[in-house]
């Protein structure tokens, strides 16, 4: 598994994998809906697997000494990996931010602001989208636009909720908004929560995309 | 114990099935898989290792691939018609992600493979001829001592001087390293100087699976002069060709009349077996 996770950063990333983790300093955009950061990072697994389907990968990968449901599981790690740099990222910008800019700058009038609760959010996102995406994905590696689609639309509605939640619910809008010293504990749990789920749909869409794949059959070897 | 044995191999598709496919290959035979476009050389192949889901079982040295699909598949080399992986990336990039895959790597032997293909690690494989891109994957498959060499149609595309190479090469691993050999092509000329075995394949279904030398004593070329003749001789998949008629005769059929008698190539009998296969007559 490790070298299969070892050929996966040496062959299978695109650029913008690592560029896209850049896109975590847009929280000290004012007026910015933050959420939209963490769909770069769902548009960064759409070029890689596009890189993945133009370089043979998977055929390639097939021919390797790894168990075939072992091959979702690696690329799998590697979005996991880089969703969990853009999460801790996003949350250190934030941090930053509250603590360099003054307490009225921090709070941010088109979404929820660049606190935890905003990692929280984004855990969701990414774990809905991971849900959706990666077992269409393994189904049928070589038709990547249809499952992207479906989880892009998916995460941009997650966002709508979340902006509306914050535009019309003291608890989105007064206790999880704001610096992360305010209300901490509520925030605190918010953020669980989140990667609570992002941690139980990862789970559930690895094992879907595992037994998708083992029934998938490779061409273009 | 035989290198690689495939039994009852079925793989069904809307409109193509793989019907139940079973043959061998002996430890350090070279045995070529032969057939017509589509009629299932690759789909056996993505069978055997497991690319594709089939029925079936398939065991290289008496390990069943689906009890211990990664030992298996560490004895086993695959070539495909060239190295189309990865085109933007360099040799030495590919192999530094390839090679930790196998304990049994051997650097000295790969550097060694590389020299003789002259090949150079700083070259992208989008910078590889056709021939070169065969060689790489030759090296790579050859480098971590695959005992079972898998090769779907590795000289298509090669010029014949490349595929004269290509066939040396097989022919002293198979001599000095005692590899076994798997060889799926349409250029039957390379089986005819390597080959000690022939598979044929026919929509979907094992038509022969011998040695090359009884495949080729079982028939004879026979040339008509006319139509009338070779149906009288009962000759299969009689064809017209420039000036007359030709068939295929069993060696024990006898003929008679104006006919000229020659040795059949695999060539030959593929066309003839093929065009009786089509008339519907059983052969």
């Amino acid at each position: 598994m490790f070298d299969l996770v070892k050929k996966e950063l040496a062959l299978c990333m695109h650029p913008t994998a690592f560029i896209f983790l850049s896109f975590a300093a847009l929280v000290f955009v004012p007026y910015y809906p933050y959420e939209v950061i963490f769909f770069f990072s769902c548009l960064s697994v759409f070029f890689c697997c596009m890189m993945a389907r133009e370089n043979g990968d998977i055929a390639f990968s097939c021919t390797l000494p790894v168990k075939k449901e072992h091959i979702p599981l690696a690329k799998m790690l590697v979005v996991i990996g880089l969703q969990c740099a853009i999460l801790l990222l996003v949350g250190a910008m934030g941090a930053i931010k509250g603590a360099v800019l003054p307490a009225e700058r921090s709070v941010n009038q088109a979404g929820i602001s660049a606190n935890i609760v905003l990692v929280g959010n984004g855990a969701v996102l990414l774990g809905v989208f991971n849900l959706i995406f990666f077992p269409r994905y393994f189904k049928a590696p070589e038709k990547i636009g249809v499952p992207f689609v479906i989880g892009a639309v998916s995460v941009f509605l997650l966002i709508g909720i979340f902006i509306v939640l914050r535009q019309t619910t003291p608890l989105y809008s007064v206790v999880l908004n704001g610096l992360n010293s305010e209300y901490s504990a509520a925030k605190l749990a918010a953020l669980t929560i989140g990667l609570v789920v992002y941690t139980g749909l990862s789970v559930i869409s690895c094992n879907l995309s595992m037994k998708n794949f083992r029934k998938t059959d490779v061409y273009g070897v | 114990m035989n290198a690689l044995e495939v039994r009852n191999l079925t793989k069904t598709y809307p409109d193509f099935t793989l019907d139940k496919v079973s043959f061998c290959v002996p430890r350090g035979h070279i045995v070529g898989l032969i057939g017509r476009n589509g009629a299932g050389k690759s789909t056996t192949i993505k069978g055997i290792l497991r690319l594709i889901t089939a029925e079936g079982t398939v065991s290289v040295f008496g390990k069943d691939i689906s009890q211990d699909e990664m030992a298996v598949k560490q004895m086993i080399g695959y070539v495909g018609g060239g190295f189309r992986y990865y085109p933007m990336n360099t040799l030495i990039t590919i192999r530094k992600a390839y090679a930790p895959f196998y304990p049994t790597w051997d650097q000295s032997k790969y550097e060694k493979f590389l020299a003789q293909f002259g090949l150079s690690e700083k070259k992208k494989v989008k910078e590889l001829s056709e021939g070169m891109k065969v060689k790489f994957a030759l090296a790579l498959a050859l480098s971590h001592g695959a005992k079972l060499l898998i090769m779907d149609e590795p000289t298509s595309g090669l010029d014949p001087l490349s595929r004269e190479e290509f066939c040396d090469i097989i022919l002293q691993l198979v001599r000095e390293e005692g590899v076994s050999v798997l060889f799926s092509t349409h250029i039957t000329s390379d089986l005819m100087r390597i080959a000690d075995d022939i598979i044929y394949i026919s929509q979907g279904s094992i038509h022969a699976a011998c040695p090359l030398e009884e495949l080729l004593g079982k028939y004879r070329l026979v040339h008509f002069p006319s139509l009338a003749e070779a149906t009288a001789a009962n000759a299969i998949g009689v064809k017209s060709v420039k000036d007359g008629y030709e068939g295929l005769l069993l060696c024990d059929m006898q003929n008679s009349g104006d006919t000229v008698i020659t040795d059949a190539t695999i060539d030959n009998i593929m066309v003839h077996l093929e065009k009786a296969a089509e008339e519907g007559r059983h052969v």
